[in-house]
């Protein structure tokens, strides 16, 4: 987990030493921008690093004939198995299709935008579910001990089994296709919340719990003021794998489901369309890897504004 | 003692895990009474049972026997009418609650609107000390100055008994003399009857008006010894000659135990 090393939100009119303090606080916003600025750089440095192994690769497979004293090369580094670099990009940037106008990268950016908007959508209904199922099991404990054999069995029957069985009922029910999507992005969403949110629930130590005891806090106010504060931190980590898991859970859902939109539903024609263009199911992995960390980085922003004020966790 | 008692403690035993191999008589047959605006410290050796008998008065855990009046109330409503403030070993301040709220938490919990909430805690934080601080967060303050906050956070429901369980433990010799001080000062501010668990004699000595010395195994109090030293109470009296003497008295009372139970 991150360290919030975020100084209070003291206004800067307050007496006393508020001139140093917004002196550190400047030093410290100085620091954290320095430290973003680092992260994205490395962010940078990964992905030049990545291009350039996957080109030098191929340039070698190109100058030996796929083999190197003897031994073959895993993957053969012929354009169709490993369009360029450049051949990618510049895939973008052509049109998505003979006949239209619009480019790939918009074409894809749109589907992504489909997907993203279920996997946002499941994530809410995943993680309101989940949390509300961490609150039933803390105050009963059997239930929590009856349901969570039936919870993780839940989570490991296999996604592409279970997804066009959703997708059947929700037609059968007249509901359109997302929302089948939706469902089973919720459905791989609700399991990390729960049991991360659930480890924060009980997190407070006994100090603190008896002393809400002690000033005679009833139920609520011992969930709202202190239970759930105290899972925050526990929270957004479950947050974050079920952010990763629901647009998972988009993407697998949509190849089931006859949408016809969605990032999921591009990769699979792109995919049955390998040979005329490979080049284009690179372009729409690598836009549906930008999808997920886009998701997951909204999270991220979320979090340091939920947590700001915290120090540690 | 010459005021009517506010805590009255009648035959109080406590058996942990009673029935199986793990039992363990934590107090036997406790008789105890403290009148109005005493300062009264328990003190004994660990494992006597001081956290457990405060425990039980402060209706954190039931008595296995005996019976217990708060302000002539049993401890549960007493507690549910906020008759006492508790401090812990740890001060356990809420780490996502700026100072302020930590202090106004009891309030917020018994329903006090809010003007009135942050008067109150204003005049906390006033007392204990801290009122610049009130918009810092519990990990910007040292381990004293949190402590300080959970006495003011104790205190700001204005409760009638202070039941403090080694607060000052955690503390380095010279913060911890420098809170005894402040404690003094607040307890004759607030004019607050004080249970006080400690096992350090200096403390003990320095802080009651009477000392309530305990023998383990199974817990029982040994002895109940008046502290005639003048309040207000300084570093001074850390120096008088009836200071030692008391301290010589305690340490004797609580050796006594000792030889006594190696006799045994
Ligand atoms: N929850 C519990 N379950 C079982 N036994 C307990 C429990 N709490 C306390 N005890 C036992 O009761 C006895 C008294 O414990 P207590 O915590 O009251 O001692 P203490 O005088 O406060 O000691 P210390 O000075 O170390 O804090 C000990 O023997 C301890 O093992
Ligand atoms: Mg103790």
């Amino acid at each position: 987990m991150t360290a919030m090393k975020n100084p209070p939100l003291a206004p800067t009119s307050s007496e006393g030493p508020s001139v140093t303090r917004a002196a550190g606080r400047t030093s410290a916003k100085a620091a954290a921008l320095r430290s973003r600025l680092s992260t994205g750089a490395i962010g940078a440095v990964v992905l030049v690093l990545l291009a350039a192994l996957w080109e030098g690769y191929k340039a070698l497979g190109q100058a030996t004939g796929d083999r190197l004293l003897g031994l073959r090369f895993p993957v053969a580094t012929d354009d169709l198995s490993m369009p360029g670099v450049g051949a990618i990009l510049g895939a973008l940037v052509e049109p998505a299709r003979r006949g239209t106008s619009t480019i790939l990268g918009v074409y894809l950016l749109e589907e992504a935008s489909v997907t993203l908007r279920e996997a946002a959508y499941g994530l809410v209904a995943g993680s309101l579910l989940g949390l509300a199922l961490a609150i039933v099991f803390l105050h009963l404990p059997p239930v929590s001990r009856g349901l969570m054999p039936w919870l993780v069995a839940s989570q490991t029957v296999p996604l592409v089994a279970i997804a066009p069985m959703v997708v059947i009922w929700g037609g059968k029910a007249g509901l359109p296709p997302w929302v089948a999507v939706t469902g089973i992005a919720a459905y791989l969403a609700f399991f990390p919340v729960t049991i991360n949110a659930l480890r924060g629930l009980k997190s407070p130590p006994k100090v603190q719990t008896e002393f809400m005891r002690s000033v005679a806090a009833g139920r609520r106010q011992l969930l709202f003021w202190l239970r759930l504060p105290a899972a925050l931190p526990y929270l957004f980590a479950g947050l974050r794998l079920a952010a990763t898991a629901s647009v998972v859970g988009a993407i697998v859902g949509e190849l089931s489901a006859g949408t016809g939109r969605g990032i999921g539903r591009v990769i699979l024609t792109f995919a049955y369309y390998y040979s005329n263009g490979p080049e284009k199911l690179y372009a729409a992995v690598l836009v549906a890897a930008v999808t997920g960390i886009v998701f997951v980085q909204v999270l991220n922003l979320l979090e340091r504004f939920a947590l700001r004020n915290r120090h540690t966790r | 003692m010459p005021e009517s008692p506010i805590i009255r403690i009648d035959g109080v035993t406590k058996q942990f895990n009673p029935g199986t191999d793990r039992s363990v008589t934590a107090l036997a047959d406790i008789d105890l009474t403290i009148a109005e605006g005493e300062f009264v410290s328990l003190l004994g050796p660990s494992g006597c049972g001081k956290s457990t008998l405060l425990r039980i008065m402060a209706d954190l855990t039931p008595p296995t026997a005996g019976s217990v009046s708060l302000n002539g109330k049993s401890p549960a409503t007493a507690r549910r009418d906020r008759d006492y403030g508790m401090v812990f070993q740890q001060a356990g301040l809420f780490e996502w609650r700026s100072v302020q709220r930590n202090v106004e938490l009891p309030l917020q919990v018994a329903g006090v609107a809010k003007q009135e909430r942050r008067a109150k805690t204003a005049a906390m934080l006033d007392l204990v000390r801290l009122p610049e601080f009130a918009r810092h967060f519990p990990w910007q303050l040292s381990g004293g100055m949190q402590q300080r906050v959970a006495i003011a956070r104790a205190l700001s429901a204005d409760p009638k008994i202070l039941f403090m369980d080694e607060p000052l433990g955690a503390l380095d010799e010279m913060n911890r003399e420098h809170l005894q001080g402040e404690l003094l000062r607040i307890w004759s501010d607030t004019r607050t009857t004080v249970v006080f668990v400690t096992h350090s004699i200096t403390e003990a000595v320095f802080l009651s008006s009477r000392i309530v010395v305990m023998s383990p195994r199974p817990g029982r109090i040994a002895a109940s010894i008046d502290v005639d030293l003048p309040y207000p109470r300084t570093a001074e009296t850390r120096t008088l000659p009836a200071f030692f003497d008391k301290i010589t008295e305690v340490r004797e009372a609580l050796h006594g135990m000792t030889v006594a139970e190696d006799a045994a």
